[in-house]
């Protein structure tokens, strides 16, 4: 039995049979009875006397405890409260809506009952949740089981030979009635398809070898010759790199002659007032010839028509005469250029055999320059390809200078670290295109200091003010003087 | 017909660049180069950029249409997709703190599942082992970082274990061929199957920061990613190749239940594993020995004996006896030595090794143990020393590999100057120049007649006279025996004499029977020169052939010029750029021992004459002592 709650409404129903005044609720009647009936029993509060019913209270008040919020509390309790925002919009009137429908939110559903689809599925998407379900908690255990043994996942060789129709059930079949074509068609389409890789995945691109074995002079006691041969390259190396850099600072710093700073500065001077003085010049002479041609105001240069500073140009049209003429001798310059050659032809005659001896030496320098580009290209194939923006640039070779070579393990000098070896390696490879790794600038923030904060300093304003203050006294002091 | 246009066919679409295949993929730029790096896509160089670009001529990153092609088939595209929305929901779920939900979706990280592309990328076993030095010597190297940015702790702990376990193979297997200690690392190399893989060990120095500047940690780790997985499956692969259980393990009766092991299996057993010392557990019970050697060996001798089949017969014996080149021998390493690549060397060619107990776990016997033959040393002195053992530096071992025999452990003694560290990579039996120390350390016998030439020239005048005075003697005594062992011959007809009798009468049967042909209208006069010539006929005592220098060098030539005739005119110029090369090499070598000889002959008379001014001023003070003594 549950207490009717007071501010419900009573439900309206049919009394019309016997049977349905079963239906009537007679609780609120057997409640008083109750009621009535243990008052009988043990007395009402008039008849109990007041020591009965209190105590007297002798011990002093606890102080109420002043309940200190951490922030975090505080927060959490104001997240609770409405927004402050929203105060406005909240109803505060007194009056009651007469249309108690108005603006009705229907809540919404809340979802679906989740449990009851487990339990008793209805719906094929009920099934069909309940086995992904399955599936998914049989992964998540599956996973941490891994997790807590440590498992790989690598313990099964992959390298065994496998048929692809062997996990396939369909299509295992000894008696060779169905073909290779149809079998891979047929995995294909039942979602395991056989992906064939391009045999140019697996070409080299360099002819370079994959990994460099050690020059002996990097030994950590190495052989005197060994050392000395390895400490040669890297000098020959970093000379070719001495005479390049040589190279272009001749072609371009001292290509230019040096001048001091003053020098410099008068000259730049001079460039960027090129023409001004000029035109400072003409004006003043245009004005001298106004002062010289007596009475003309200078104003009236203004109203002078544009003129350009070319001189404006012809259209010289040919006559037809001249034409003609230009046409003839065109003609006849032609005729005495064909009589040349054909009398530089029979003059060939003669010297045939010099002839034949320059297209020999023409053929020698082709076939110089083929086999040379071949060579090139030949070379090519042995250095790393430009895969990216930046060209690989080859590391420096690593050495113990003599003094760095210990002798003994203990006191070994690495050199070189290992990862950026490996790292070029990969590049020298055509694996990774060489990249450099760009800083970016980040964005200037400007800052301002907060006026409540600002320190009371000389600020332009200020000094602009002062500066006026002054000059108006002074005057005032002139004034006064005179 | 549709007139072509620009760019429509030929190399423009062979090509792409990566920002087309971002688009095309639906990537970002991060999990692009992710799946490029995983797959083995790289970026192409084209032979026209302008035209493979579209006209543009800036240099951009190309790759092949038809990879691009390959990657969209691939499976793991999704789950690279799949990352970027867990990113997503699990960042909405720290956001707004549902910590429960965010469990549950870290525990169900989409992995990304790598098998497949491993068997694509190496369809054979030997594939792999072909790509296993790039692979080796990054994970040696990730196996000493700690957790960096970009590269998480998981990874370098999963580097050390599979690194350890390719180590156990190695000492297993014993393939270890080479070993080489340079100031970058140290140098192994293994012969697996066939296949020579290389690898670099770091020095084991205290992790160097370093510098993002060079170096694009992000990229590398993708890198060790892929080779972790591909690594791992070689291990099982090798493992089991060797009937080796795969995830190492002990046989019971190396583990016994001590204190410590009862506290923590786990840790216990693979801190065993990582020392190297134990023998693993074996799946069959049968040990096999070398039994496939020696079946090579048999089946090449039927093959008789062309350069290639004698070169191989004596590799394999070479290798043979290296694989038991430590056995019997037991090394104690000190403290200041580094372990674990001793550890490998010894235990790969049967020697038995041990540490002091409080460096490693995984000791098996003291430094007091008298049964010790070598202990390594590599400080300048040592307080306690046992008469019983070696005190070596470690050079000594990486020497011995290296020259397949024990050397004579003088030379590598505690506190002595090391005898260079030469690289086994160079091949000793080059046809150039090889400089006297290397002979010497290549072939010990030199080694002393190299310390005598040390020793007075005068000295030398002498023993040489006194040798060629032994020479002379001894040539007469030969004679003398040879003339007694003649005569007794004649007397007693040695089986040489039988010989020659027996020979005798054969030739002169033909004799006759050429004889009886022309007999008949034959003059007298011939058959009296043909018996006077038969009774010249005789044995005599041989003389020793003459060779001529000149004629044979001349018939050489000869022999060699005809070569050059027979040289198809096709092959022509190769064999002229063999030639020169061999003239060339031959010069050089010359001139190198030219230089020697001449470096040399200045330093002994140098050394002439200091003696010699020595002598003098001995003889001049002895003068002077006599003259006081007077």
């Amino acid at each position: 039995m549950t207490a009717v709650e007071p501010g419900t409404k009573k439900k309206r129903i049919s009394k019309k049979n016997k049977s349905a005044w079963r239906k009537t609720d007679i609780q609120d009647v057997e409640q008083f009875l109750e009621d009535q009936r243990q008052e009988e029993r043990i007395g009402t509060f008039t008849d109990k006397q007041d020591e009965d019913l209190f105590v007297l209270d002798t011990s002093a008040d606890k102080p109420a405890k002043a309940a200190v919020l951490s922030v975090k509390q505080k927060r959490k309790l104001n997240a609770k409260k409405p927004m402050r925002s929203h105060q406005a919009l909240e109803n505060t009137s007194k009056v009651q809506d007469p249309i108690a429908k108005r603006n009705h939110v229907r809540q919404k559903k809340n979802g679906r009952n989740i449990e009851l689809e487990v339990c008793n599925p209805t719906k094929p998407r009920h099934r069909q949740a309940n086995s992904d379900r399955a599936l998914y908690y049989e992964k998540l255990e599956q996973r941490l089981a891994d997790k807590k043994s440590k498992k790989l996942a690598v313990e099964k060789d992959i390298w065994e030979e496998v048929d692809f129709r062997d996990a396939i059930p369909g299509l295992k079949d000894k008696k060779g009635w169905i073909s290779r074509e149809l079998a891979l068609h047929t995995a294909g389409n039942i979602g395991k398809k056989v992906v064939k890789t391009h045999a140019s995945l697996h070409h080299k691109t360099t002819k370079a070898k994959k990994f460099e074995l050690p020059h002996p002079g990097m030994s950590y006691n190495p052989a005197p010759e060994d050392h000395q041969d390895l400490i040669s390259k890297i000098v020959e190396r970093e000379e070719g790199i001495i005479k390049k850099e040589q190279h272009l600072k001749r072609v371009t710093t001292s290509m230019f002659s040096k001048v001091t700073p003053e020098e410099r500065d008068r000259r730049r001077l001079q460039e960027m007032s090129q023409g001004m003085e000029e035109e400072e010049e003409q004006e003043e002479g245009q004005q001298d010839e106004a002062g010289q041609g007596n009475g003309e105001k200078p104003e009236e240069n203004v109203d002078k028509p544009y003129h350009t500073v070319n001189a404006p140009v012809e259209n010289k049209k040919k006559s037809k005469q001249a034409r003609r003429k230009e046409l003839k001798q065109k003609e006849l310059a032609r005729q005495t250029e064909l009589k040349r050659k054909l009398k530089q032809q029979t003059a060939d005659l003669i010297r045939i055999k010099s002839i034949r001896h320059e297209l020999d030496d023409e053929e020698e320098d082709l076939n110089e320059l083929k086999k040379r580009r071949k060579q090139r290209a030949e070379k090519a194939k042995f250095e790393p390809k430009r895969l990216g923006r930046h060209k690989f640039e080859e590391p420096d070779l690593d050495v113990n200078l003599p003094e760095d070579v210990a002798g003994n393990l203990r006191n070994v000098k690495t050199e070189s670290s290992l990862l950026k070896d490996r790292f070029h390696t990969l590049q020298r490879n055509n694996m990774l295109p060489t990249t450099k790794l760009v800083n970016r600038k980040k964005a200037k923030v400007k800052r301002f200091e907060r006026s409540s904060h600002k320190e009371p300093g000389v600020s332009y304003q200020d000094l602009k003010d002062k500066r006026r203050a002054a000059a108006a006294a002074a005057k005032a002091a002139a004034d006064i003087k005179i | 017909m549709r007139r072509p246009k620009k760019y429509e066919s030929g190399e423009a679409t062979q090509y792409i660049s990566r920002r087309a295949a971002l688009r095309k993929l639906q990537l970002s730029l991060n999990d692009f180069r992710r799946l490029c790096i995983l797959k083995g896509v790289y970026p192409r160089e084209p032979k026209h950029r302008r035209r493979a670009q579209k006209g543009s001529s800036e240099i951009k990153v190309l790759y092949h249409t038809k990879d691009i092609r390959f990657l969209l088939h691939e499976s793991i595209v999704w789950t690279l997709r799949d990352y970027k929305i867990f990113a997503k929901k699990s960042n909405r779920d720290r956001a707004i703190k549902d910590f429960r939900n965010l469990k549950r979706r870290l525990a169900l990280f989409p992995e990304i599942k790598l098998d497949h592309i491993v068997k694509e990328r190496y369809p054979t076993f030997i594939d792999a082992l072909k790509d296993l030095d790039d692979c080796l010597t990054l994970l040696f190297l990730f196996s000493t970082f700690p957790s960096l940015h970009l590269i998480p702790r998981e990874q370098s702990n999963l580097c050390r274990r599979l690194t350890i376990e390719f180590l156990h193979y190695v000492i297993a297997s014993k393939s270890l061929r080479k070993v080489f200690i340079s100031i970058k690392g140290y140098y192994f190399q293994a012969e697996i199957k066939g296949q020579k893989v290389t690898w670099i060990v770091p020095h084991y120095y205290p992790f160097k920061p370093q510098s993002r500047q060079e170096v694009d940690f992000k990229v590398m780790s993708i890198f060790v990613e892929f080779y972790t997985i591909m690594l791992g499956f070689t291990n099982f692969r090798l493992f089991h190749g060797l009937n080796l259980a795969y995830p190492p393990q002990f046989p019971s009766s190396v583990l016994q239940d001590s204190e410590d092991s009862l506290k923590d299996e786990a840790s216990f057993v693979s801190d065993r594993i990582a020392a190297l010392n134990f023998d693993l557990l074996r799946t069959d019970k049968v040990q096999e020995d070398e039994e496939e050697l020696d079946i090579d060996m048999e089946l090449l001798e039927q093959d008789g004996d062309s350069k290639r089949i004698i070169k191989m017969k004596q590799e394999a014996q070479e290798v043979s006896r290296l694989r038991t080149l430590f056995k019997g021998l037991k090394f104690f390493i000190n403290r200041e030595v580094p372990r674990e690549p001793l550890v490998i060397l010894i235990r790969s060619f049967g020697g038995k090794v041990s540490w002091d107990s409080s460096i490693f776990a995984g000791s098996a016997y003291d430094e007091t143990d008298e049964t010790i033959t070598h202990q390594i040393v590599d400080r300048p002195s040592l307080a306690t020393q046992y008469i019983s053992r070696d005190y070596i530096q470690p050079q000594w071992v990486f020497d011995c590999v290296n020259q397949r025999t024990l050397l004579p452990t003088n030379k590598y003694f505690l506190g002595e100057t090391l005898p260079p560290h030469l690289s086994p990579f160079v091949d000793s039996k080059r046809d150039t120049y090889i400089p006297p120390e290397e002979k010497a350390l290549l072939d010990p016998s030199l080694i002393e007649t190299h310390a005598q030439s040390d020793d007075d020239s005068e000295d030398e005048a002498e023993k040489e006279e006194e040798e060629a005075v032994d020479q002379e003697l001894l040539d007469a005594q030969l004679q003398l025996a040879y003339q007694q062992e003649t005569a007794e011959y004649k007397k007693y007809g040695g089986p040489d004499g039988v010989n020659e009798d027996e020979e005798d009468p054969e030739d002169d049967d033909e004799e006759d029977d050429d004889d009886e042909e022309e007999e008949e209208e034959e003059v007298d006069e011939k058959t009296k020169r043909l018996q006077e010539e038969k009774q010249k006929m005789s044995v005599q005592s041989g003389k020793v052939h003459k060779v001529n220098k000149r004629q044979v060098h001349k018939a050489e030539v000869d022999e060699h010029r005809l070569q050059a005739r027979m040289v198809k005119p096709r092959h022509r110029n190769l064999f002229r750029k063999l030639i020169r090369e061999k003239q060339t090499k031959e010069k050089e070598e010359w001139l190198l021992r030219k230089k020697r000889r001449t470096i040399e002959a200045d330093n002994k008379e140098a050394r002439k004459t200091a003696k010699r001014e020595a002598r003098k001023e001995a003889a001049a003070a002895a003068a002077k002592a006599s003259k006081l003594g007077k």
